[in-house]
């Protein structure tokens, strides 16, 4: 999934330094919901904290 | 964009590759294999790179800067939740300190550092009616700028190919010991 992640993101650079700018920014969008998606699934371990 | 404002977000992309780059070196150089939360504060960087990037080749824009900030929160949340994983007095956290600290623990500084950098950033950006219609149009970019452009690309690219190596196509182990695609050859 993070390969997938830095694909777009590269993706999406190699768009914004052609000039398209609205498509980068969807682009960007997805990655950055897919990269919460992916830290939220990867919390799952219970913090070792107490108080 | 004034030439201060247009030399930080230069100065962030170059960081942003340079810190990178680093991680890569010690990836391959030291063999410290990144865990998924480490990939995802490599995802982080290069999303607030790219915000540094928007600016660069379209000119100083608020919608730009929320890129990098959105970008730098969601990699504090990951090395957030990365420092207090390792919180507990006794535990040797995640892979070997570097002056003192832990990567991740490095991470937070550097993201920390990265939204003071873009509110200093914001407040040195004009509103003069020119930046304003920037934005609207790609701007010429200069070699030290397209520099920083594609070194970005490249170490993202590079991610891209290493994370595939190391986790496959769907998900990392917590503490990977090998690289997913050579055990598979």
């Amino acid at each position: 999934m993070t390969a997938l992640i830095f694909l777009l993101v590269a993706i999406a650079m190699m768009t914004a330094l052609g000039g398209q700018r609205g498509i980068a920014g969807g682009l960007f969008g997805i990655s950055l919901i897919l990269s919460v998606v992916w830290l939220v699934h990867h919390m799952t371990d219970a913090l070792p904290l107490s108080f | 964009m004034v030439p201060l404002v247009r030399f930080g977000n230069w100065l962030g992309a170059m960081a942003v590759a340079g810190v990178l780059a680093v991680a890569f070196m010690m990836q391959f150089v030291q063999h410290e294999l990144p865990c998924p939360l480490c990939m995802l504060q490599r995802v982080a960087f290069v999303l607030c790179g790219f915000g540094f990037l928007l600016n660069l080749r379209f000119g100083s824009q608020p919608w730009h800067y929320g890129v990098t900030i959105l970008s730098a929160l969601f990699g504090l949340a990951a090395s957030g939740r990365q420092i207090l994983l390792h919180i507990v007095p006794g535990d040797k956290g995640y892979g070997p300190p570097v002056l003192g600290l832990h990567l991740y623990s490095w991470t937070f500084v550097f993201f920390v550092a990265t939204l003071l950098g873009v509110a200093l950033l914001l407040l040195l950006s004009g509103r003069e009616p020119e930046q304003r219609r920037e934005g609207r149009h790609a701007l010429p970019m200069g070699i030290l700028s397209r520099l920083a452009a594609w070194l970005l690309i490249l170490v993202t690219l590079a991610n891209a190919v290493a994370s595939f190596a190391l986790c496959g196509p769907i998900e990392c182990p917590d503490n990977p010991t090998s690289y997913w695609l050579f055990t598979r050859l």
